[in-house]
Formats: C-alpha cells, sequence, structure tokens
C-alpha cells in the first residue's frame, strides 16, 4: 500500500485555522480509542498553524504555515514498538503502548504530553476516520481554500517533486515556503510624485550570485521575492534622476527598504 | 472498530440573520454528544447535476462554487459554545429583585442570582407583562430582537417576542438600524439610490464581470478573510485567490493590515481611520485638474456635478482639495493619492466591501459612501470591469439584485414558518437601535425624534418622514424583553446603555438566552434558552454562493440543562396569560399566510375563512407550513425532503445565468431608460433629496463635503481631544468572533491573535500598537494596557505590530464585558470597547451608529495595583481558558 502524504501549499493559507479548529473538534473531549484517547481541551496542537508577519509599514504580509508534527518517520525510527501496526505509513502513537513515554514528547516538537493521562500525543493522520471510510483526516478536510491535501505518495509526485519537509523524514511536503523579500518604493519628494518604471537592482555583497533587476510599478514600488539570505547592495536609477544606491538586508528578516527619494540630476 | 457517528443532521451555521441561513454544517453524533462538525459533501446525497456547481472560467483559471460547503472556524469549534460552562443552566432571578417590593435597579451588573423553576419565572414574567400595560400601557414595554445571535426559523431568536406582544395589543419595538451600510443607507442613497441598502444594489454578475474585465479591485476598509465568515462562509476568500491567479490587482486601503490584505494585497494604502472622505477629494482633485475623468459619461449620467467640482478645486470654501491637502487629512502621501488617481483613471477599476469597518461606522460616514459614488461615476460605473462589488450577502432579503454571483434555478424564503420579527413591521411606537440609551435616560416629558423608520429594508422616501418617541400621550420605557442581549457590546456608547439599564425607570429586565454573557448579566430574569444544534427547525442557506439549500435542521442532541428554544420560552409566557393558542395560531397560520392562501383561492375563499390547512397549529406543522408556502414542495416531497436531510438548490445553466443582467450595464448603456432610484434618475453629485428635506445641513451637505468635526463628534487627530486622547481606535469585525458571540471558545482564546495572557493569567482582548508608537509611549509587546477617554476606559493586552500604522490603535470589538467599575467613566476588563465608543449618532440628520474610528488614550497598567484597588472585581474566579465565568454570578443552594 501507497503512503499516506500530506501535501501543503503555503501560499494558499489564509490563516483560517480551520484545520487546527477541526483536529481540536475531532479530538478534545472524545476519545477514539484504540487509536487516541481524548485530546485536553487546550494546549495540545496536533495540527498547528504558525504565523509569522513580514516587513514593517506599508509593506507587511503575512505567511501561514500549517504545522503537522507528528507524522514523522523519525518518530518510527525513535520508537518503532509504541506505534499501531498500519501498512499505510500513518505514524498513531498507540494510547496503550506509549503509556509513561514523556520521552516521545521531549524528543518531538509535534507529540505532547498528557500528564492526567501520562501519554505521549500527537497527530493520528485521524486514522480512525480513515478506517471508517473517510478519504481524509478532519484538517484536510476542513480547508475551504484547497491549502491541505492528503493521499497516497504516488498520487503527488509532481507535487512531492517541488515540495521542501521542514524534517526530512516527515510525511508533509510544503509547497512555497516563505522566503524572504526586499521592497519599497521610488520617490522624487520634490515634485511630490512616485517615479514610475525606475530600474531597480539588487546586487549580494559578496558576489556570489548574479545581481537582480525588476522596474518600479505604477505605485512606484519595487519588489524582489523568493530571494536567499544575504546582504545586498539596492541601486535605483532612473532617466533624469541622480542614482542611489543603499544596502538591505535579508539575513535576519525581510526588508522594506522604505522610500527612496531621488534627486532630478543636475 | 465502532463506526465513528451514530447519526448525522444538518444545520446551517451562519449566525447573524433573519430566517436566512448559510453555510450549512453536517453534524455528526454519537453517544448523545455532538461528535463532529463538518462541512457537507453534496455526493454523500446528491449527483452533481442535482447540484449544477457553476463556473467561472477566465484566462485558463476556474472558479467553481463546488461540491462541498464551507463552514466558518466558528461553526467548527461550536462544540464549545454548545457545551459552554457559560450557558443558563435554569431560569434565574437577581437575588436582589423583588416585583412585590424592592426592585435594586442600581444593582443590575453587579448582584447575583438564583435559582427559580420555569412555572415560577414565567409567571413573574406574564405579571410583570400586565402590571407594565396596566399601569403604562402597552409602549412602556420595549422589545429588542436584534440581528446577532443564530439564525433560526421556528424558533428563531430576534424578536421571537414580538408576535405575542402584538396579540397583547402592542409594544415599543427597538428598529434594527442599517448597522452594516450606516454610511450608504444615511449617504449614499441620497446620490444614487440603491435601495434599499445604498451600496450598489445592482449586483448580479458583478463577479463575473470583474473577474472577466476588471484589472485591479480597491478593497476599502474591507477585510474579506474575516466579515463574511460569520455568515458567507469562504467564497469571499476563494474569489481573492482566484483574482490573484488571474492578474487582477487588489488594492487595500484601510489604516490596519487586516487578514484580507495580509495575504490577498499588492497594495496596502494606510489612511488614517475615517478619513477616506479626504483620500476620494484628493483623487477627484486629480482627475479634474488633470482632466483625466469620463466627462461624457458625467455628462448623460449625473447631475450637478459642477457643485461638486466647484467644491473640489475650491470654489465654495477656498480650498482646493489637493493631494497635499488630502494628506494633511488622511495621512496617504499626496505622492501616492496621484499615483492611485492615475492608474485608477487609465484602467478598469472597480471598489470592494465586506460591510462594517470604520469605513462606514464612524461619524460623518455619509461622506466617504457619498463620494465613493463620486469616483465610481467619475470613471463611468457600470462600465465593463467599472462596479463596486460586495463580498457578502449574496441574495440579501431575498433580492435577486443584491446576488454578485451566479443564481439558482428557484429561491426561496421560510417566512411561513418564522417566530421571530419580521422587518418593517410592528413599527408603530419605535426607537432605533442607536437612540435607546437616550430614550431611556432623557428626562420625563422630553421626546426624542428622528428622521426615517430607520429599518434596513426601507426605501430611501422612508428617511424623509420624521418620527418621535415616546408617541403622544404614551409613557416611557418601564421594561425591557430581549433575546438578544448584547447592545453593549456592539452599538454605540455600551457604558451608557449600561446606565440605561440601571435606570430606575427600568422595573423589569428581562432576558431570555443561551448563555449568561454581557447584557444578560444585568437582567431580573434570565430564561434559559437552547441553541440550535438541540433544536427542531428547518432552514436555508443562502448568501453564501455554494450552497443555496433548504434544510431539515433536526436536532442534534437533547436540550441541556433546563432550556428551551425560544419560541418556547415566548410560549410558556403566553400560557401563563392565556394567549397561548391565540399565539401558536398567528406564528402557525398568520395574517400573512391566510392572506396568500386566500388570494391563491381567486376569490373562492376569504383570508379568515382558510382553516388549518397543513395540520394542527404547532412546532411541527410549521415545518411543514414553512416548506410549502416556500415553495419547497414543487421541487421535492415533504417526505423525500425529511429522507434527504436538506433539498439543494441546482444553479442555473452557464447560458441562463451570463444571460442575467450585469451589475450596471443597463444604465452604463442607457441611462434614460434605466434610471435610478433618485429624483433625476441619476447618480446626483448635488443631492436634490437632501436639498428638499434637509437643506444646508453642515454635516450632510447636497454635495458630498469633508467634515472635520462637529458639536457632537472632535473624533480627529486635529481635535482638541486628541491632546488627551491622541490614537485612533479600530474596532473592527473580530475575527475571532461575530460580533459579541463566542468569545469564551477555548480553542479561539490560545491563538496569538486572538487574546493577550496577563501577569495575572487572565487572557485580555489584544491591541495592536505600531511598535514606533509602542517604544515612545515604553509599552513593551505583552504589556497590558488601559485605552481611555471621557467615557471610560477599557483593558487589552498590547501586541507591538506592523500591522498598524502610526497613530492608530485596532482591537476588535465584541470581547465579552468583564466589569470592573459601570455606565459612565466605567472601567471593563475584557475589552469591550463599544463601551466607550460615542453614543452621539453618524450626524444629526443621520440616526446610524457611530463604533469605530475614534479617539482613545493608551497607557500601560500594573493588573496587581488595579486588582488592590479593585479586589472584589479582579478576584472573581475565571478561567485561564475560558476567562469570566458565569457561574460566579449564580448562588449556589
Amino acid at each position: 500500500m501507497s503512503r499516506k502524504v500530506f501535501v501543503i501549499d503555503v501560499d494558499r493559507c489564509n490563516g483560517c485555522h480551520s484545520c487546527q479548529i477541526a483536529c481540536k473538534d475531532e479530538h478534545c473531549g472524545t476519545a477514539w480509542l484504540p487509536y487516541a484517547a481524548e485530546q485536553p481541551d487546550t494546549g495540545q496542537f496536533w495540527c498547528k498553524v504558525q504565523e509569522e508577519v513580514h516587513g514593517s509599514v506599508p509593506k507587511v504580509n503575512i505567511t501561514y504555515t500549517p504545522i503537522i508534527g507528528a507524522q514523522s518517520d523519525a518518530v518510527r525510527d525513535y520508537a518503532p514498538e509504541l506505534l499501531m501496526d498500519r501498512d499505510d505509513g500513518l505514524i498513531v502513537i498507540d494510547p496503550k503502548k506509549a503509556k509513561g513515554r514523556k520521552d516521545l514528547a521531549d524528543e518531538f516538537e509535534g507529540i505532547y504530553w498528557n500528564e492526567a493521562l501520562e501519554i505521549p500525543q500527537g497527530c493520528t493522520g485521524c486514522a480512525h476516520l480513515i478506517d471508517d471510510g473517510w478519504s481524509v483526516p478532519r484538517c484536510v478536510d476542513a480547508c475551504p481554500v484547497g491549502g491541505l491535501r492528503f493521499g497516497d505518495e504516488s498520487d503527488f509526485a509532481e507535487e512531492i517533486g517541488k515540495a521542501e519537509r521542514l524534517d526530512p523524514e516527515s510525511n508533509v511536503y510544503y509547497l512555497n515556503l516563505p522566503q524572504r523579500w526586499v521592497a519599497g518604493q521610488v520617490i522624487d519628494d520634490a515634485a511630490d510624485e512616485v517615479v514610475i518604471g525606475a530600474k531597480v537592482s539588487l546586487e549580494p555583497l559578496d558576489g556570489s550570485f548574479e545581481a537582480l533587476e525588476t522596474a518600479t510599478d505604477e505605485f512606484g514600488d519595487f519588489w524582489f521575492r523568493n530571494l536567499k539570505e544575504a546582504d545586498y547592495r539596492l541601486t535605483v536609477s532612473a532617466a533624469g534622476y541622480a542614482p542611489r544606491e543603499q544596502t538591505a538586508s535579508t539575513k535576519e528578516a525581510d526588508c522594506n527598504a522604505g522610500m527612496v527619494l531621488l534627486e532630478k540630476s543636475a | 472498530m465502532a463506526s465513528t457517528q451514530d447519526k448525522t443532521v444538518y444545520k446551517t451555521t451562519g449566525w447573524c440573520g433573519f430566517a436566512s441561513g448559510s453555510n450549512t454544517a453536517a453534524v455528526d453524533v454519537k453517544d448523545g454528544k455532538i461528535a463532529r462538525i463538518r462541512p457537507v459533501h453534496f455526493d454523500e446525497e446528491y449527483a452533481e447535476d442535482e447540484i449544477n456547481p457553476w463556473k467561472i472560467e477566465v484566462r485558463g483559471h476556474t472558479l467553481t462554487s463546488g461540491m462541498t460547503t464551507t463552514v466558518s472556524p466558528m461553526a467548527l469549534a461550536y462544540k464549545k459554545r454548545v457545551y459552554s460552562p457559560n450557558r443558563v443552566p435554569y431560569p434565574l432571578k437577581r437575588v436582589d429583585w423583588d416585583p412585590q417590593g424592592e426592585r435594586n435597579p442600581q444593582n443590575r451588573g453587579i448582584s447575583k442570582y438564583e435559582r427559580i423553576s420555569w412555572d415560577e419565572a414565567t409567571q413573574i414574567c406574564a405579571d410583570e407583562i400586565r402590571r407594565v400595560i396596566d399601569t403604562y400601557g402597552n409602549y412602556s414595554i420595549l422589545c429588542q430582537g436584534d440581528g446577532h445571535g443564530e439564525t433560526k426559523v421556528i424558533h428563531a431568536s430576534h424578536g421571537c417576542n414580538t408576535r405575542l406582544m402584538g396579540l397583547m395589543g402592542g409594544f415599543t419595538l427597538q428598529a434594527r438600524q442599517p448597522d452594516s451600510w450606516e454610511g450608504w443607507y444615511w449617504g449614499a442613497k441620497h446620490m444614487w439610490g440603491m435601495n434599499p441598502l445604498g451600496q450598489q444594489a445592482l449586483q448580479e454578475n458583478t463577479l463575473w464581470d470583474i473577474s472577466e474585465n476588471a484589472d485591479a479591485v480597491i478593497c476599502v476598509g474591507c477585510d474579506p478573510e474575516t466579515t463574511p465568515w460569520g455568515w458567507g462562509g469562504f467564497m469571499a476568500s476563494k474569489i481573492s485567490y482566484f483574482w490573484l491567479e488571474i492578474g487582477i490587482k487588489q488594492i487595500y486601503i484601510c489604516p490596519d493590515l487586516n487578514y484580507g490584505a495580509a495575504i490577498h494585497a499588492d497594495k496596502w494604502i494606510t489612511p488614517l481611520p475615517n478619513t477616506d472622505a479626504a483620500l476620494w477629494l484628493g483623487i477627484a482633485y486629480t482627475w479634474i485638474e488633470e482632466g483625466t475623468y469620463e466627462k461624457e459619461y458625467v455628462a448623460t449620467h449625473t447631475e450637478g456635478f459642477d457643485w461638486f467640482e466647484r467644491y473640489v478645486m475650491g470654489g465654495e470654501d477656498g480650498i482646493p482639495k489637493t493631494p497635499r491637502w488630502a494628506e494633511s487629512k488622511c495621512g496617504v502621501p499626496a505622492a501616492e493619492i496621484k499615483a492611485l488617481a492615475r492608474y485608477w483613471a487609465t484602467r478598469n477599476v472597480s471598489t470592494a466591501h465586506c460591510n462594517g469597518g470604520g469605513y462606514i461606522r464612524s461619524c460623518f460616514s455619509t461622506e466617504p459612501a457619498r463620494l465613493e459614488v463620486a469616483l465610481l461615476a467619475m470613471q463611468g460605473v457600470g462600465a465593463p470591469g467599472r462596479t463596486m462589488f460586495k463580498f457578502i450577502e449574496w441574495g440579501l432579503f431575498g433580492m435577486e439584485g443584491l446576488n454578485s454571483l451566479p443564481k439558482g434555478e428557484w429561491g426561496t424564503f421560510m417566512w411561513a414558518a418564522y417566530s421571530g420579527h419580521v422587518q418593517g413591521t410592528y413599527l408603530t411606537s419605535f426607537i432605533p437601535q442607536t437612540l435607546v440609551p437616550k430614550a431611556i435616560l432623557m428626562p420625563e416629558g422630553e421626546k426624542l425624534t428622528w428622521p426615517g423608520r430607520v429599518v434596513c429594508n426601507m426605501p430611501l422616501e422612508d428617511q424623509y418622514v420624521d418620527y418621535e418617541f415616546p408617541l403622544p400621550g404614551a409613557e416611557r420605557i418601564h421594561m425591557i424583553w430581549t433575546d438578544t442581549p448584547c447592545w453593549s457590546t456592539c452599538w454605540n456608547g455600551g457604558n451608557t446603555m449600561q446606565e440605561a439599564l440601571r435606570d430606575e425607570s427600568i422595573e423589569f429586565y428581562l432576558v431570555q438566552h443561551p448563555w449568561m454573557e454581557n447584557d444578560t448579566l444585568f437582567a431580573d430574569i434570565i430564561l434559559p434558552i437552547s441553541t440550535k444544534f438541540e433544536q427542531d427547525d428547518i432552514g436555508t442557506s443562502f448568501q453564501c454562493g455554494e450552497n443555496d439549500m433548504v434544510v431539515d435542521e433536526l436536532p442534534a442532541i437533547d436540550p441541556l440543562g433546563e432550556a428551551k428554544t425560544d419560541a418556547e420560552a415566548v410560549l410558556a409566557i403566553a400560557e401563563k396569560l392565556g394567549m397561548a393558542e391565540e399565539l401558536m395560531e398567528e406564528w402557525c397560520y398568520s395574517p400573512d399566510l391566510k392572506g396568500a392562501v386566500a388570494g391563491k383561492s381567486g376569490g373562492q375563499i376569504a383570508p379568515d375563512q382558510v382553516g388549518h390547512i397543513m395540520g394542527e397549529p404547532s412546532f411541527e406543522t410549521m415545518k411543514r407550513v414553512g416548506y410549502e408556502f416556500g415553495g419547497c414542495s414543487e421541487h421535492m416531497p415533504f417526505e423525500k425532503f425529511q429522507e434527504k436531510g436538506y433539498l439543494p438548490i441546482r444553479f442555473k445553466d452557464e447560458a441562463d445565468w451570463k444571460s442575467d443582467p450585469v451589475g450596471m450595464r443597463a444604465f452604463y448603456e442607457d441611462p434614460e431608460n434605466n434610471p435610478l432610484e433618485t429624483p433625476t434618475g441619476k447618480i446626483e453629485f448635488y443631492s436634490l433629496s437632501i436639498h428638499e428635506h434637509w437643506p444646508n445641513d453642515p454635516e450632510r451637505p447636497e454635495v458630498p463635503h469633508w467634515i472635520e468635526e462637529s458639536d457632537e463628534h472632535k473624533e480627529r487627530l486635529s481635535s482638541d481631544r486628541a491632546k488627551d486622547y491622541p490614537f485612533l481606535l479600530m474596532s473592527n469585525h473580530p475575527r475571532w468572533r461575530v460580533h459579541a458571540q463566542g468569545d469564551d471558545i477555548t480553542w479561539f482564546r490560545e491563538i496569538a491573535t486572538c487574546k493577550v495572557t496577563g501577569p495575572d493569567g487572565y487572557q485580555y482582548e489584544p491591541v495592536w500598537i505600531n511598535p514606533r508608537d509602542a517604544e515612545r509611549l515604553g509599552i513593551e509587546d505583552g504589556d497590558i494596557v488601559r485605552l481611555y477617554n471621557e467615557r471610560g476606559s477599557v483593558l487589552g493586552g498590547a501586541m507591538t505590530t506592523e500591522r498598524i500604522r502610526e497613530n492608530v490603535l485596532s482591537q476588535d470589538h465584541g470581547a465579552r464585558v468583564d466589569g470592573i467599575v459601570l455606565g459612565t467613566g466605567g472601567l471593563d476588563r475584557g475589552g469591550a470597547n463599544n463601551l466607550i465608543c460615542p453614543s452621539a449618532t453618524t450626524s444629526k440628520n443621520a440616526p446610524g451608529e457611530v463604533t469605530n474610528g475614534f479617539l482613545v488614550g493608551i497607557e500601560k497598567v500594573d493588573v496587581f495595583e488595579l486588582a488592590e484597588k479593585y479586589p472584589d472585581q479582579f478576584n472573581r474566579p475565571f478561567d485561564k481558558s475560558e476567562g469570566a465565568l458565569a457561574s460566579t454570578k449564580i448562588v449556589q443552594a
């Protein structure tokens, strides 16, 4: 049987948290034995939406990354004896076998220690539903915009080819994980006008790869997306203006280079 | 293994509507408990051709209504509301309210409650109703039945008390404002008609038009990733993604990076709150100066443009409304205003809205709404790709013109089975929602007057008539009966409402509600109401663009505690009044229904001869009546409907929906033969209706203006008050509630953007503050802060974030009240910022709400110091995950 995988398109995540909430609806206060004991009402996130705010006013965006931590073969490698026997690759920590094994929760971020029941818990891929005829787990069923998908590895060969994983043994594949950007706006301050069509180049200070180029749009804005983490030289030039140069770094975070003020050349 | 459910029932899960629901969910039940709430997959019951999902295909991409419903996060989490520890467990009476003796109105909101029986509670209610009617007359009873709450039909909230009170001889109605459309309703209607809301009411096929023809959509104070959730699901989100795929630029104009802007914006423009009017004027100036507006269209489709031009260019007041001038008011750089103006003038640009928000809920909101229409007109609105689009309420009021998406083959409405208040009825004695505290607190003998019956489905002409309260010879309000106890957390000036609820003129305050929260805690008697998951009902799902259907809403579980449905509770009171039989007859076979049957008979029978044609009056019969008179049995027999669980309304075939009208295209092509609902039939830059009825109104002049401030509203950074209160507060529709509903859902409260946990373990409502403002004020992320003005204070948890521009703060509205000091000048721990909104309305002649974009100060507080100062209030037990606990308000036997 083909291995079950999750494919998550981060570009298609609107941050609604429906996956996280549906997971809680399924597991908090309800035990699905022998697959899963009940999840405490708060504090555990078998599916967790991670939010990151990028940039500064007025160049800001948010990315959301749903994390399904426990679905990793690393868990199988670590403690195969604690898992239910399945031939679809889903990681299901057997609540009976795993009793007392706090080390599992200590070892893996997506696995939580249930103090009251003394068991480690995490995503089961809703194996109880899959075995009851469901084609996808709750989180995927609840995703309203098609950001989360689930199925046989063989059916997702194309996506997996382009995907990344947060953990190399994970069964969760990501498309379009957030990458760094540099943005700004080019203004002719004296004329109180944006500068449209200005040439903007972004060149790594260490010269390790070729400079990128773009032009400002109708609002004088420029965006360089999908950047490497590096220190850059940002150069802006436009006909009739003295060129401007400044540095921009994406090493720590995305970079709003702010308003680049051009002056008319003499 | 055992099956993962014993049975499945269907429930509509829109949380704001009068008998018109949305977002149908499947509810799986196991062992008598709700196991899960999930989207409906149509293919479990129907073939694809029976649904016939619509598809819009543009540039190789497809948007479709699909074969599933989408349900909101609050619907997914609604189990937490059903089983909430804050449910009203049994009938309660305030311990120090004695209908035979001291009533202690001053202790409302403070004193606790004791358990009484349903029998005792309904007897007290009946006796009080009789007493108030006998002593003061019917109009001294105010019935509140607002739009905020579960959407139900047979067991409706939203004024389920009104039919009984109608049979009792009348009452005073809290009239429902156009609260989602204030600026358009009181402003834009005077410019382009567009009854009843004032937004572009000619919405048909605008989604298709924009997708095919527009270059850009400007989302003005509009959050398609939050506002539609409560009653429209996620179609707005899908549309935004689709527009991104097909290359339609999305420009967001909002002081805060709202949740839509955060993921969909190609461009974020950040004006100060409630300064859009200045931004619009700066754009108009640029177009006039550069000659880049549609002069031919303006000449043929509009009236009074020269008056507008004169004002914009400074001929009227000596101030040209240049982009520089606009920058000084709205904070958007002049260069950017010009860039936006030029972009707009050279492309097909539409505007888009999700209702509400600061844009049309601030003081003088008539002006930005009218000025937006002015700009649309200057660029030939109605031309391909140039329209005003709504992300929400598709098909509101059953009006085809309000549906922007491809439509179903037929429509229905469960009016015949609806037990709630029907909009537009019982308007003999009424008070606009926004004026209720004023009406209660004004000195004996004074009167309130206002224009129009203010109800959201009224035409423009309705505003021309003045109304008053109390009616001649009638007394003031002495009793309030509500099924939507959230006035102070939803409308304008909640602290004043708290004073009104504690006023000695109010002798009896009756609340029926599922949860002990907000205004419920001021009641004298509380009746426990079931949630819709415990009720047997029928519903319709419209307005979400993906699943028009009629739903057999069978109960998922038995009622919890001693809860009854809203209608059962009213019926129980009616029994004590000896009115039960009459009331059930009225609900089941209303005069409207009898009239309809008589009409159909072609004069064979008179209305009073219409018998119990669908069976003896009962809640069960109401379901059949609703189905039959909604025209549904023509499409599926009732028994088959019961077997299937829901009846989907097949979407029209593509050729059919594409032949429906497209937005304002008919007016665009031939204005003479397709006039608008204005006196001239054109778009009026100079409003004749305003000129005739309110000439020279300085706050809403004939030509739309920038209004800096007025005697009642000084809510600008330029106002003197800003010295003390130097920030403008955004108070948006909440991301993790629907208005004031759902604040105790633990699964939301642990999401980072939902609450901020203080050092005392209490979860405070977030306050967004720009890091530069925060640094200047010495506020750090996670600090507990006080937002304040002369109307009072609310607490919150600081979130330093680049999602908000400088000089502006943002705190979602609708957090649960947790009163520390009640009334004007009070202090609220929960962060219910409606408490400190202005009480005054939009403007003198526009009685709309002002609940956003007002001045506040902010300071860091030490919660332990506050706890020492207010030990009783701060030491009330609370749950670290749920927040305030209702159980602390009940005296345990």
